[in-house]
């Protein structure tokens, strides 16, 4: 098997299951961190000691944090908890186009309490164009929400530039950045980052499904999204998951261990697939400097699920976001926001990459694909 | 819930003459192939119905109404039958037969709390009963309405009828859910029909069904062109067209390579034309050998290019088995009001389709002629695309 999908979910690492293993295992760790009793005690501090961990990878204050369900709670939680605690303060939000869906359906969730969003164009790499969003900074705007590596492309987001602008323009307006796929991948230094909340995801990282974070800066006060027994400050209630957040922790310290060797093996992935995948007329989608892990090609005459099948033939799998059926097509929203045409949209295909895929895996990908088009090309 | 025995009423199967026999029996077999996981039941025939009961004690499908109503719809699925009812049976005297009426009733209120008129209508096949059948309905119907003051009598149009039966056993019951009517699977031989994943094939399979033919599946698969999703799909299709048609036998033929071969080497606007003639003549092998005596067909008559009179006719010329196509006469609407009536509508139009945008044609000819197949077809080796597609990787999935 050749798992070249990793933006869609990993595997998890055996040191996640060792630790979720042990963790479940324990006579002590079951207890419920608000009891009173001796157990409760136990588990609140080693609850604790995962903040405190997570904090020091992300450089943040480990109050900053907060466990949810995924990353798509995160965003919704930031989203809506931000802009109904400062309504008052304005009504616009700016964000793009080629948002994941967490963001885009919360933002049309936003519209009908009443805001509007404004979309700041992206270009021919998929980032935004930073004059236009200059000139849609008003002092009604109370709120930006970006992604900082797209899912789709691997296309980085200037996040400087976008806060020397705000800085310059309106320093009241917060920003929220989607994480999940640039976490583990980049350095990630929220202190220096200056936004004001974020999203991660465990399961992108080698943990669990189920693992998600919130990060909302110290003196940022948004409304909690999920109500009930008051638990991690009050902003997310809910019994918190010891396992859960160990996962979380040690996927996320594993993947800054191995950073540099990781990017080292991914990068000659990709150089080598990139320049084998455009002698054979294939597009490459990504733009040249988008982050490693993610690269979207095109191949010629192939629609995308027809080529995703083939390769699954191969025990390669892939993914795509364009499907396609006899009578409607679904091509991907953030490939036709970037200006490529419907038909190499339609063509796309995703390969999303991990430090465990190798050389090898890439050169029968090639080989593969070579069987392929000599089979099932039309 | 104080009912435990169903009534099922036939229907066209009572208007048969010398075979009506044949027909009964069509029927309660398929019944009982129908109810075959709804426990140990006992189904009998008497006054010219059909009668279930649990033969345990304690069967879960007699004791509560959200499974009760699982039994009475499998019931309701099986063609020939034209309305089933819950009813309680006992023993004992007036006393008893107003009793269980009462609670009938109230059961029947709360379910169809908008009902507010009804009639009682009652039947003695014991005549040393000691009240007329007219007495019997007027004294239940009086008890009725000093126990339930918000209903009235209407005897011309009840929003319900109560009925009262007095035999060995009494029997009450209100209300009654119709059935698919039709003629029993079975009494009218074997069809093949040609199954897509789309809205009409399997209503085109339902309506054969209904006028009591057996049915065998086709289903021509392209992966990787299209997903093994979209077999799974045409699977649960077969499942949903099954409950209706009893046992059935899906084949899964591996059209790839043909529809790959006919792509290459075939005429583009004549592609959709000739590869339905290369589904034909697999399908009437394939039937042929299955004991099939027609091929079905969800066609409907200018839907698209390959359903012009025109089209059909090139299509149908290359197979001798009479080929039916039961919604060549229905708009989209109707179908689709069907396909939601067999229960199909919500998996027909899952995104996987059957076919790939990649084979269809832009512009295909819509009114074809003999020279234009001559054509797109000279270059094909047809028997051995049929040899194939009978023989080479064939599945066949017993649904």
């Amino acid at each position: 098997m050749i798992y070249f999908d990793n933006s869609a979910t990993t595997k998890p690492i055996p040191e996640v299951i060792e630790t979720v293993c042990n963790s479940l295992s324990s006579d002590t760790l079951f207890g419920n961190p608000g009891s009173l009793h001796e157990l409760g005690t136990i588990v609140t501090k080693e609850y604790n000691n995962q903040f405190k961990a997570i904090a020091s990878v992300l450089h943040c204050y480990e109050n900053e944090l907060y466990f949810t369900s995924c990353a798509t709670e995160s965003a919704n939680t930031a989203i809506l908890g931000y802009i109904t605690r400062h309504k008052r303060e304005g009504n616009i939000i700016i964000s793009t186009r080629t948002e994941h869906k967490a963001t885009l359906e919360t933002l049309k969730k936003a519209e009908e309490f009443g805001f509007i969003i404004k979309f700041v164009d992206v270009d021919r790499n998929g980032k935004p164009k930073l004059d236009m969003l200059e000139e849609l900074i008003s002092d009604e705007v109370i709120l930006m929400c970006f992604t900082h590596v797209n899912n789709e492309t691997g296309s980085i987001l200037p996040l400087d530039e976008i806060v020397n602008i705000r800085n310059k323009k309106n320093r009241k307006i917060a920003i929220y950045l989607d994480m999940v796929q640039s976490v583990g991948k980049l350095a990630i230094d929220l202190k220096k980052m200056n936004i004001e909340m974020g999203s991660f995801s465990g399961h992108k990282i080698h943990s669990v499904k189920g693992t998600g974070l919130l990060y909302v800066k110290a003196g940022v006060s948004i409304n909690p999204y999920i109500l009930g027994g008051g638990q991690q400050n009050n902003m997310r209630s809910g019994t918190q998951s010891l396992v859960l957040a160990e996962a979380f922790r040690v996927a996320l310290e594993e993947a800054y261990k191995h950073f540099d060797e990781s990017h080292e093996t991914v990068h000659e992935i990709n150089k080598f697939l990139r320049e084998e995948l455009v002698k054979r007329e294939a597009v490459i989608l990504s733009p040249d400097d988008a982050l490693d892990y993610v690269l979207n090609v095109s191949f010629k005459g192939f629609e995308s699920e027809t080529m995703l099948h083939c390769l699954e033939k191969y025990g390669i799998y892939v993914s795509t976001i364009s499907a396609c059926s006899s009578k409607t097509k679904k091509v991907s929203y953030v490939l036709l926001d970037m200006g490529i045409d419907r038909k190499t949209a339609g063509n796309s295909i995703r390969l999303s990459f991990s430090r465990f895929n190798t050389m090898e895996e890439a050169k029968t990908f090639i080989a593969s694909v070579d069987e392929i088009y000599k089979l099932f090309a039309l | 819930m104080g009912s435990n025995v169903i009534l099922a009423r036939m229907g066209e199967v009572t208007l048969k003459g010398l075979n009506r026999g044949v027909f009964e029996n069509k029927l309660m077999s398929n019944l009982k192939y129908r109810l075959k996981g709804f426990g140990k039941l006992s189904i009998f025939q008497s006054q010219s119905r059909l009668w279930i009961e649990p033969k345990d004690e304690n069967n879960e499908y007699f004791e509560s109404e959200a499974k009760a109503m699982d039994l009475l719809n499998a019931c309701t699925q099986v063609f020939g039958i034209v309305s089933v009812s819950f009813a309680s049976k006992f023993e004992g005297g007036f006393d008893e037969i107003v009793k269980e009426s009462i609670a009938c009733v109230e059961n029947y209120i709360n379910n169809h709390p908008e009902h507010k008129t009804f009639k009682v209508e009652s039947k003695r096949g014991d005549k040393s009963f000691p009240m007329t059948s007219m007495e019997l309905s007027g004294e239940v119907g009086y008890e009725i309405l000093e126990h339930f003051p918000q209903l009235s009598v209407d005897v011309k149009n009840p929003d319900f009828v109560l009925s009262v039966e007095v035999r060995e056993f009494n029997y009450v019951y209100a209300g009654k859910i119709m059935g698919h009517r039709g003629l029993p699977v079975g009494t009218a031989g074997k069809g093949m029909l040609l199954l897509s994943g789309g809205i009409d094939s399997p209503v085109a399979g339902y309506m054969m069904a209904s006028r009591g033919m057996q049915l065998d599946a086709v289903y021509f698969h392209s992966y990787p062109y299209t997903s093994d999703r979209a077999k799974d799909k045409v699977i649960d299709l077969a499942k949903i067209v099954s409950r209706f048609s009893g046992r059935m036998n899906l084949y899964v033929v591996d059209f790839t390579q043909i529809q790959l071969d006919m792509y290459k080497n075939s005429r583009q606007d004549m592609l959709t034309v000739t590869m339905r003639r290369v589904m034909f003549q697999i399908a009437e092998e394939l039937a042929k050998k299955s004991g099939c005596g027609c091929l079905i067909t969800g066609e409907s008559l200018g839907q698209v290019a390959s359903q012009t009179l025109e089209a059909i006719n090139i299509t149908n010329e290359v197979v001798e088995l009479p080929v039916f196509r039961p919604l060549i006469g229905l708009d989209k609407e109707a179908t689709c009001d069907l396909s939601r009536k067999i229960g199909a509508f919500e998996t027909s139009i899952l995104p996987y389709e059957d076919c790939c945008t990649v084979f269809v044609a832009k512009h295909p000819k819509t009114h074809p002629k003999h020279k234009d197949i001559e054509e797109a077809e000279s270059k094909l080796d047809i028997k051995q695309m049929v040899f194939d597609g009978v023989n080479k990787n064939l599945e066949i999935i017993e649904i």
